[in-house]
């Protein structure tokens, strides 16, 4: 089996829209994802990510470019690709008149996988999810956080070597949502490699070895979240409430971000002093704080990642 | 389950108290209906969790085969509404004295109709994109072609001109061949010709479509 557990080369994808401009929602995405990474795709709604997913995931076709799945062409081969991946779709429900027990187990049968395989890998499953307690209780009657719970252990039950994950934590609470992530790193250390798309930026940052951010179907940056951070042009972070108003003086500091009369500056830590002294002489609160994944997609994007 | 009777339940109760010689004829029916409106379930359920719940993604983005999802359904549903079917079955047999050759032509019958309306709505199903419309269109479809054609009643009452149009429906074809191996209704041999082939080959047609289908449409475009 290749190292490469997904390679995308300019992948375009547009809709046609009867009486109005096509839609482009992939306008050449290039990327590679290796086995046994986690790599993030971060982006605003509508950035383009699901629609990457799903065509990686062989469930639509791309309009033009090249994307493969341990080597296998995913537009020209599905059926070869298909056996090497598991999707836990975007607002995917579990089948309400199953219990969260059977609908792992019944996954797993009908992916084709043996009888004790399966019940034992269920077990394991719902035991990584948190779910043992109401394991046996209708998913009709599971809250929305049990119910993706459950939807996430369907399909890391599969230990497909390829997991695609599209906003898997989505109305968890914090306590679930790292038992995903804890999973999820158990899973790559075992050999599986997972791509998930994400508009939570602490996830991407706790969980991804690497990330994408996505607009407009592009890809802006790939690296780290450290490397993202570092691309900033500084470490520290100081937000003056009131300041957008003197932006023109603070901006020798640093990249400057106004939002409201806020004022945000990036800055290195050596010049952190001789900023603070101005903000003092011109009567402004400051707070002062590590640079984040955060800035970081505000200054590559331009917009906030909850920004539409 | 209960729900899936209805119809048929009440049409029986019509005939029991309008005109209890037809009894024999209602029975057959309601079996015959009762496997062409599984298509119905079919349609409603593929739709549903493919809509709601994104049952294919999950299914169809794996090892699974198309075809296999949708036959699978179409057991899935079988099964779950078999059940009923088959205490009708009991009820006919114990009223209409079935011999054995004639019971066995009503379950290949009820059979064939169902392969042809499982076909039909997994097809239909792919079309909505709004659950709201598929309860509407789908309960108005199947009632329609099951109830207004000779189904429940001989096929001798439909309009003679009309005759070629219900023998190639499968459910009346397949109800109007029912009939006629209890005696109730006769068939000229161009007409039994039309009623066989027309259901055999419309079944065969309609569920090959359904598979070429399932694979077309595992990928939106």
């Amino acid at each position: 089996m290749t190292d490469v557990a997904l390679r995308s080369e300019n992948l375009r994808k547009v809709y046609p829209v009867k009486g109005a401009p096509p839609i482009e929602a992939l306008a050449g995405v290039s990327l590679e994802v290796r086995r046994g990474e986690r790599v993030a795709l971060l982006g605003r709604n509508g950035a383009g990510k699901t629609t990457f997913l799903k065509i990686a995931s062989t469930l639509l076709r791309p309009t033009s470019g090249r994307i493969q799945v341990f080597g296998y062409d995913v537009d020209q081969t599905p059926e070869k690709a298909r056996p090497y991946i598991a999707v836990v779709p975007q607002e995917g429900k579990p089948f309400f008149h199953l219990t969260p027990r059977e609908q792992v187990y019944t996954y797993l049968r009908a992916r084709g996988i043996g009888r004790e395989t399966a019940k034992a890998r269920t077990e394991e499953a719902l035991e990584k999810m948190g779910l043992i307690e109401c394991a046996n209780r209708l998913s009709i009657t599971l809250s929305g956080g049990q119910r993706q719970r459950a939807m996430v252990a369907t399909v890391i039950a599969t230990e497909a070597p390829l997991l695609f994950l599209d906003e898997p934590t989505i109305g968890m609470d914090p306590f679930a949502r790292r038992s995903v992530w804890e999973s999820m790193r158990t899973l790559t250390r075992q050999g599986s490699t997972i791509l998930l798309t994400t508009h939570y930026l602490d996830e991407a940052e706790a969980l991804s070895h690497r990330l994408y951010i996505i607009e407009r179907g592009r890809v802006l940056v790939a690296g780290t979240a450290e490397d993202l951070k570092r691309s900033v042009g500084g470490t520290v972070k100081v937000l003056l409430p009131g300041g957008a108003a003197l932006v023109e003086s603070f901006r020798t500091f640093g990249s400057c971000v106004t939002e409201g009369d806020a004022l945000t500056i990036i800055v290195t830590p050596e010049r952190l002093g001789e900023l603070m002294e101005l903000a003092v002489r011109s009567k402004l609160m400051a707070t002062v704080g590590p640079v984040t994944l955060e800035e970081a997609f505000l200054r590559v994007v331009g917009r906030s990642i909850d920004e539409n | 389950m209960a729900t899936s009777m209805l119809v048929q339940g009440v049409l029986l109760i019509f005939v029991w108290i309008l005109a209890p010689s037809l009894l024999g004829v209602a029975f057959v029916g309601a079996i015959i209906f009762s496997t062409f409106t599984m298509g119905q379930r079919v349609l409603n359920e593929a739709a549903y969790i493919r809509i709601d719940h994104k049952a294919n993604d999950l299914y169809l983005a794996g090892p699974m085969s198309p075809e296999a999802y949708f036959l699978g359904m179409s057991a899935g549903i079988l099964v779950v509404y078999l059940a009923p079917v088959v205490a009708l079955g009991a009820l006919a047999a114990a009223v209409v004295h079935f011999t054995l050759a004639q019971g066995l032509l009503l379950i290949a019958l009820a059979s064939i109709v169902w392969v042809f309306s499982a076909s039909v709505g997994y097809v239909f199903s792919t079309f909505f994109r709004d659950n709201r419309a598929i309860w509407a269109y789908s309960s108005l479809f199947f009632n329609v072609f099951g109830v207004l054609p000779p189904v429940f009643y001989p096929f001798g009452l439909f309009p003679t001109p009309l005759h070629p149009v219900a023998l190639l429906m499968p459910p009346s074809g397949a109800a109007a061949i029912a009939q006629m191996s209890l005696g109730i209704t006769h068939l000229t041999s161009g007409e039994l010709a039309l009623a066989v082939g027309g259901l055999v080959v419309e079944t065969v047609i309609v569920f090959l479509f359904a598979i070429y289908w399932a694979r077309r449409t595992v990928r939106a475009d």
